[in-house]
């Protein structure tokens, strides 16, 4: 089993005021060491609450998952971090220190993980900020910041929950570019959540779409064409008409659901 | 430049009303501020009160206990209320209640409990500043976004570090604004309680002059009061900006 991490046939149901809501059903799916692997699907179709048991922040109701051979069970911050979808960052740090937080809580002395941390602000473009608090940052620097903090801690395993979701196209795309290019110097193993089709074709090895809710994997599309990827060739063209028709549908009845 | 002068100018503005209207009125009960004045001297002097300093001394020790307690029990019974959901519902709306009482009320009883000396001003003081502060912990609390402490789980934060790292400075501010109005209403209260019935410290000597009709030597009393509580606040105030500019 060389899968870093395995899903098998989980199922979430949430117990709110106003009934029960069921976010995922029956879900399995397997992510390779190395990967960079996308789901996409409607949403509220159960991406974050996928994402959230991935980083052991969610509890299952059925089914297992396993990282690494072993069953998760709660955060687990020396194999897998999490980029949240609003960055989540502390308004009280700096970037530094908030690039810092995760070295601090592992009991980094200090001098240490100050290093780690300034290291880390070149690649990500943040050398200018580090003395600057949250609030000072234009939202595509504090999801940098939020990125550095999940690098810090230098997992094996990096789930991306719509990092790019809440900016600008222009922006988003950098990102892209910026994103890939870590990602191929670290080998890490991502799991990413996106909306975006682009996104989803630049960046992945494997893209998953899941159903309208309750989420399942609906269908797996690998995409193991080399990097940076010439996104108007006749190829990939047309996996964007196979994705969007996937999509399409679900997002459709998410919509009617409403 | 523009604001102090205008400061400057109400202060000026009242100091004349009063000495205009002090002087078409009785002057032994509307003392004007010209007589203050010289009283102020003779009591900076020690000629009138030679006890003022000791006087002084044990009311900023009865504000010291007073203050030192309350922030104990309001931090305690803050953070014991809005963690935990079950003291929460069970003594939250108590709390809520006893605050809606006028405090004063429970001054005549507090003096039967602890007698006319500090215990019964300090009980005051600590009663004024307790609510507040327990108040400011519970809005503190209140506003502490969940998504922060999910954040500091997903990096193995535990609890007590998930307090410390995150809880504490994200409701700061909160915080220290209510230690600020707690130290306010102890001062409040334990003046008060001297001015309603002791035997020494400021509200005592006030008392004194106020009862001979030593009007002229009361409202400079008062003054050295006021510059007590005003004192103690801009000091407060001070804490406060330094923890907004690192919160925030
Ligand atoms: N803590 C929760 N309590 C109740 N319902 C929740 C909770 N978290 C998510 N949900 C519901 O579960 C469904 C899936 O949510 P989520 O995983 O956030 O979807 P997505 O990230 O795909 O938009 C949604 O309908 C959402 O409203
Ligand atoms: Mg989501």
């Amino acid at each position: 089993m060389s899968d870093l991490i395995v899903v098998e046939s989980v199922s979430k149901r949430y117990v709110t005021s106003s009934g029960p809501i069921e976010a995922l059903h029956d879900v399995s799916l397997s992510v390779g060491a190395g990967e960079f692997c996308t789901l996409i699907g409607p949403s509220g179709c159960g991406k974050s609450t996928l994402l959230g048991m991935l980083g052991g922040l969610v509890t299952a109701d059925t089914g297992r998952l396993l990282v690494d051979g072993r069953p998760v069970n709660g955060p687990d911050p020396g194999r897998v971090a999490t980029v949240f979808q609003d960055a989540g960052l502390f308004p009280w740090r700096t970037a530094l220190e908030n690039v810092e937080f995760g070295l601090e809580l592992q009991g980094v002395p200090r001098e240490r993980r100050r290093a780690v941390a300034t290291e880390l602000l070149g690649p990500l473009g943040l050398r200018d900020f580090a003395e600057k608090y949250p609030r000072e940052l234009s939202g595509g620097l504090r999801q940098r910041v939020a990125i550095g903090r999940a690098l810090a801690i230098d997992t094996q395993i990096i789930l991306m929950d719509e990092p790019f979701g809440a900016l600008d196209e222009q922006t988003r795309l950098l990102m892209g570019e910026w994103l890939l290019d870590i990602w191929r110097r670290t080998r890490k193993t991502v799991v990413f959540v996106t909306h975006s089709l682009h996104e989803a074709l630049a960046l992945s090895t494997r893209v998953m779409v899941m159903t309208a809710r309750p989420g399942r994997i609906k269908r797996v599309l690998e995409l193991p064409m080399p990097y940076p990827r010439a996104m108007e060739s006749a190829e990939m063209v047309a996996l964007r008409a196979t994705l969007w028709s996937g999509i399409r549908d679900e997002s459709l009845r998410a919509m009617g659901e409403r | 430049m523009r604001v102090p002068a205008l400061r400057a100018a109400i202060l000026v503005l009242f100091l004349l009303a009063w000495e205009g209207v002090a002087r078409t009125a009785n002057p032994l009960l509307y003392v004007p501020p010209s007589a203050v004045l010289p009283a102020f001297g003779r009591l900076l002097a020690l000629e009138s009160y030679p006890d003022l300093v000791p006087s002084l001394l044990l009311t900023l020790r009865e504000i010291l206990v007073a203050y030192a307690l309350a922030i104990a029990a309001g931090l305690g019974c803050g953070f014991a209320l809005g963690l935990n959901r079950t003291i929460g519902r069970a003594y939250g709306p108590i709390l809520a209640a006893l605050y809606a009482v006028p405090a004063v009320v429970w001054y005549p009883s507090l003096m039967l409990f602890f007698g006319l000396d500090a215990a019964s001003k300090i009980a005051f003081g600590f009663l004024l500043g307790f609510f507040p502060i327990t108040l400011a912990v519970l809005a503190g609390i209140r506003q502490v976004s969940p998504h922060m402490l999910v954040v500091a789980r997903a990096f193995g934060a535990r609890p007590l570090v998930i307090f410390v790292k995150v809880m504490v400075p994200a409701m700061l501010f909160t915080l220290v604004g209510g230690l600020r109005t707690g130290l306010a209403l102890s001062v409040i209260g334990v003046i008060v309680g001297e001015i309603l019935g002791s035997r020494s410290g400021m509200g005592a000597l006030i008392n004194h002059a106020y009862g001979l009709f030593r009007t002229s030597d009361y409202v400079a009393l008062v003054l050295v009061t006021l510059v007590l509580i005003v004192g103690s606040d801009a000091l407060a105030s001070l804490v406060e900006r330094r923890a907004q500019r690192w919160t925030d």
